[in-house]
């Protein structure tokens, strides 16, 4: 090759560098200018979280029953954070230094250039230390965010629910990205399902940095900030005094009281006993108290309102009556003849007495067993199942608090799958036709299925939401819940209604509760339980000609029904109704105060 | 006059002069906001660059003879060096490349390729006797004379550099005259090497290509041929091998140039932020003085091998093709310069130096736009560093030399 060639060898490589160069250059400065510039903007701008308060809680009567109050907490911006300051740091915080930089280790990517939360509910004079000192401790900070504060006598633990910082599953399983390492997060009850609107949405300010992470002032004169938009206050339909006044009654038992307004399906009061105190949930949580909260062996944490999955016994019996109606089975006057036992097989199930030839209304004011084991059995599992699901059993009632469970409702597919296809007699669901056995079902369903007795039908998804405000944008919402007419002639929810005004103005099992001035109606029910005394149920509505409220009380081994559950319900809807206090029950000894008039 | 222009290659001159300037303007505002005293960096790239700019001009007047008559003198003084620096250099981040004196730093290495360029010139130019690159002995003696400073520099060690000297030997004796079938045999087992990192397909698509070009035109040596093709063979299944056998750090870098994002925090965070840089200075730049990245010292080595990051970002497209454009002039013009020289030693070395700066370019700017990996060479004449500036300069004095002496054998 002559030199010319060579020369020509030597321009064509160094035009071909030329050019790879320059294509690279247009394919980074005019193709992704737009990604590279917006990345060089987030690395010189440290953002700024601005959390905004969460949204207030109101009873129905506008008394604020979860509030706010500011809590400290001091932050550490990773890229500025000097670590040599760490003992200093750990010391007036009194962390170990190891916890910090356990804490400090988790902070990856572009989250070095934001403050990454080091310790909640920070002493004042720590947050004043800080603040004299910020020359030296840089990228140490603070940032002032409210807690939960229950201005109450009361707990309703498990309705409030509470907040806490988000876990790190939980912030790999949100949807979208909102929720940042550090963040609150409703856990339970009402704080979980209206997570969003009771946060509100964050805002963010824009700050300008220099080389060290020095603030240099507003991004843009802070035309670039967003602004929180704080949270939205909940307007509640749970009735203070009735919520302390029940929680009273329950005070030396476990169990739990709803009451409801039937007209509308808005819960009055909830109680679970045991319960805890909320305030262990606002701010640091203590691990040894937090332990022993979930070891108790009473599971105070566990919401018998919405959880338990007990046979109803003889509260079930309503049910029984309309289903057997609905069906052809009976009527509101047939009679079954009720001896004072009956046998099935080679099996006897006992009776409290023998009535003879009685309807579904003497059935029930009586609380016959025999009446229910034949009806039962004429019933068949196929109707059994199918109005109780009519009756809204064996699913969730869709409350608006979080962790509901749906009990069980037996159905032929729930035994074969059991006990297998064929295995099983009709023997083994007589005992379900007086609310014992394999049914299971929950409080909140019991005080639902009875208001909507009261209401001939009217069945309301139980609810504690009545009004969404939002102070920032003066929004204000009315969250929809659903209600359905259950399709049974008005007839038999009379017949049914009608048992149960006699259960306690008639000769039944709660005339003990009997009242001179409103007219209560229930029935008390006792459910077997295997593993100790029986459960005390109570359901009832009042007044019986204008339902304004119903009412569930189950007592776990606290005996018959008659003896704990319906003096309780009784003294509940009493004090309801007459809007002061009316003691007919004293939770200390378990004694009526005041019978019939 | 017109008789001093004919001689004075003025465009090499103000080329350089244009490239150093903007060097300094790019030092100043790379490091005007650290404040552990490195903001006075420009102003000593000032001073070298003046005391450069007169080496110039002193070198563009010195008969040719003697340039080359000093060459074994200058190569065996930075041999010396080389070897002194592995004893009394000062240690920085393991390397042992530099000595210190007073608060300069002196980098014998760059010295060494001005050295190591000259005396190969100096070596097929000899006057006695008619030096053939394609006699195996001579071939021997002047790769020894690269391989002789790459042993001593890979003691320090300091790859990139080594990474240079290796660079220049195949375009210097291709221009020293040896055939395209050697430089075949030498270029293409490299090529096919690179090609199977890629994976098995290529190499076998390289390798094809090797027995097609192989068979079309050096079909009369077939021996040989079946013989190089089997070096490229080995070549190409030895990568695997080799690539086990790096440190993981090196592996790292290796597979942070296809992918940054895999070592993000490592070696792979210069290569983002500096990609970041370049391309958010978009068409017209951020503005001199106004880069974020580069004022807020995202870019670690900013004012020394990064850069051209703050030329990409402050000056954007524009200013940074402005920079390509006065760099490929002296690249040509260093090219045309060889090929026109009468004298060899003036030619070899005007082709040495337009190979060195050539490839400093491609790695150095390639690697902050995230194309080559990251190998710590200095972008010439623009990157800090006294010793980096200095020998680029007198490179270019002895390029306004050739062009000076053009018409001159001797």
């Amino acid at each position: 090759m002559n030199e010319a060639g060579r020369k020509y060898i030597f321009y064509g490589i160094t035009l071909v560098i030329g050019l790879v160069l320059v294509f690279r250059l247009v394919q980074l400065q005019l193709f992704n200018q737009s990604v590279y510039g917006k990345e060089s903007m987030s690395n010189s701008t440290k953002t700024i979280t601005v959390v905004p308060p969460r949204g207030l809680m109101f009873d129905r009567n506008g008394k604020v029953v979860v509030d706010n109050r500011p809590s400290y907490s001091v932050m550490i911006t990773k890229s500025q954070f000097d670590t040599n300051q760490i003992s200093e740091v750990a010391g007036f915080l009194q962390m170990e230094a190891q916890e910090i930089r356990d804490i400090l280790k988790e902070v990856k990517g572009t989250n070095r250039f934001n403050p990454t939360r080091i310790k909640r509910d920070v002493e004042f004079p720590v947050i004043s230390y800080i603040s004299e000192n910020e020359n030296r401790l840089i990228g140490v900070d603070y940032q002032v965010e409210a807690e939960r504060f229950y201005p109450n006598d009361f707990s309703a633990s498990h309705v409030f629910g509470y907040t806490k910082e988000i876990s790190e599953k939980q912030l790999k399983n949100q949807v979208g990205d909102y929720y940042k390492q550090g963040d609150i997060i409703g856990i339970k009850g009402i704080e979980k399902v209206y997570e969003t609107y009771l946060r509100g949405e964050k805002g963010y300010n824009f700050i300008a940095v220099d080389v060290k992470g020095k603030e240099m002032g507003s991004v843009n004169d802070g035309r670039d900030d967003i602004a929180p938009v704080s949270g939205s206050d909940l307007h509640l339909s749970l009735d203070s005094k009735l919520q302390a006044y029940a929680e009273e009654l329950m005070k030396n038992y476990k169990g739990a009281i709803i009451a409801m307004d039937p007209r509308n399906g808005e819960i009055l009061c909830m109680v679970s006993k045991p319960d805890f105190d909320l305030g262990i949930f606002s701010g640091p949580t203590d691990k040894k108290v937090l332990s022993d909260l979930t070891t108790d062996p009473g599971k105070p944490l566990f919401n018998r309102a919405t959880m338990t999955n007990y046979p109803p016994g003889s509260t079930w019996k309503m049910m029984m009556g309309l289903a057997g109606m609905g069906s052809g089975e009976i009527t509101p006057t047939s009679t079954i003849v009720c001896g004072g036992s009956f046998t099935y097989g080679n099996k006897t199930f006992g009776d409290h007495g023998s009535y003879g030839a009685i309807n579904i209304v003497k059935a029930l004011e009586k609380s016959s067993n025999v009446f229910f084991y034949k009806l039962v059995l004429q019933l068949g599992l196929d109707n059994y199942h199918k109005y109780g699901t009519i009756l809204g059993f064996g699913q969730k009632t869709g409350i608006d608090i979080s962790d509901e469970l749906p009990g069980r409702l037996p159905s032929e597919d729930y035994y074969n799958k059991v006990y297998g296809a064929g295995k099983w007699t009709k023997g083994y669901i007589v005992s379900l036709g007086i609310g014992q056995g394999e049914l299971g079902v929950t409080p909140i369903q019991m005080v639902a299925h009875t208001s909507s007795i009261a209401m001939n039908g009217l069945y309301w998804q139980p609810h504690f939401v009545r009004k969404i405000v939002n102070s920032t944008t003066g929004e204000d919402e009315t969250p929809q819940f659903n209600s359905r007419q259950i399709d049974l002639p008005l007839e038999y929810f009379e017949a049914v209604k009608k048992g149960m005004y006699l259960v306690v103005n008639g000769t039944g099992t709660a005339t003990n509760i009997k009242n001179k001035d409103y007219l209560l109606a229930g029935k008390t029910g006792t459910a077997q339980n295997p593993h100790g005394n029986n459960h005390s149920w109570f359901v009832g509505f009042a007044p019986f000609d204008d339902p304004q409220i119903a009412i569930v009380v189950m007592g776990e081994g606290a005996g018959w029904g008659a003896s704990f559950g319906a003096p309780v319900g009784g003294a509940l809807m009493v004090r309801y109704l007459s809007g002061h206090s009316m003691d007919v029950f004293d939770p200390d000894s378990g004694n009526l105060m005041q019978v019939r008039d | 006059m017109k008789e001093f222009f004919k001689r004075f290659d003025i465009l090499l001159l103000l080329t350089t002069v244009a490239i150093v300037t903007i060097g300094i303007f790019a030092i100043y505002s790379a490091t005007f906001t650290t404040e552990d005293g490195g903001s006075d960096l420009y102003s000593k790239q000032l001073i070298f660059a003046i005391v450069g700019f007169v080496l110039m001009i002193v070198i563009n007047y010195i008969p040719p003879k003697y340039l080359s008559n000093t060459s074994y003198i200058i190569y065996a003084l930075a041999i010396i060096l080389l070897i002194a620096v592995l004893f009394f250099g000062k240690k920085i981040s393991g390397q042992r490349s530099w000595f210190a004196i007073g608060t300069f730093g002196i980098q014998p290495s760059e010295f060494a390729k001005l050295a190591t360029i000259m005396a190969l010139g100096r070596f097929f130019a000899a006057e006695d006797k008619e030096r053939d690159i394609r006699n195996p002995k001579t071939f021997l003696i002047a790769a020894a004379i690269v391989l002789l400073p790459v042993v001593l520099i890979m003691r320090q060690p300091d790859m990139g550099t080594v990474l240079v000297f290796i660079a220049m030997i195949i375009p210097i004796f291709f221009w020293a005259g040896l055939s395209t079938f050697v430089i075949f045999a030498i270029v293409s087992p490299v090529i096919v090497a690179l090609c199977s990192f890629f994976g098995v397909y290529y190499m076998i698509g390289a390798l094809a290509l090797v027995a097609v070009v192989l068979y079309v035109w050096f079909r009369q040596r077939w021996i040989l041929g079946l013989v190089i093709l089997t070096v490229n063979l080995i070549a190409g299944l030895s990568v695997d091998y080799v690539y086990d056998k790096l440190q993981p750090y090196q592996q790292r870098r290796i597979m942070a140039v296809f992918d940054p994002t895999t070592d993000p925090l490592g070696s792979g965070y210069n290569v983002i932020q500096s990609k970041v840089a370049i391309g958010s200075g978009g068409f017209t730049g951020k503005g001199y003085l106004e880069g974020t990245q580069t004022q807020l010292k995202f870019i670690p080595e900013q004012w020394t091998d990064f850069i051209f990051c703050m030329v990409g970002e402050e000056f954007g497209f524009i200013g940074a093709c402005v920079l390509l454009i006065l760099y490929f002039i002296i690249i040509f013009q260093l090219i045309n310069s060889a090929y026109f020289a009468k004298n060899k030693f003036l030619s070899i070395c005007c082709i040495g130096f337009a190979t060195v700066f050539l490839f400093h370019l491609f790695v150095n700017i390639g690697m902050t736009m995230g194309i080559m990996p990251v190998i710590g060479i200095p972008l010439p004449l623009v990157s800090y560093g006294v010793s980096s500036l200095l020998s680029f300069m007198l490179m270019l004095g002895i390029g306004m030399n050739a062009y000076r002496n053009r018409k001159l054998y001797m």
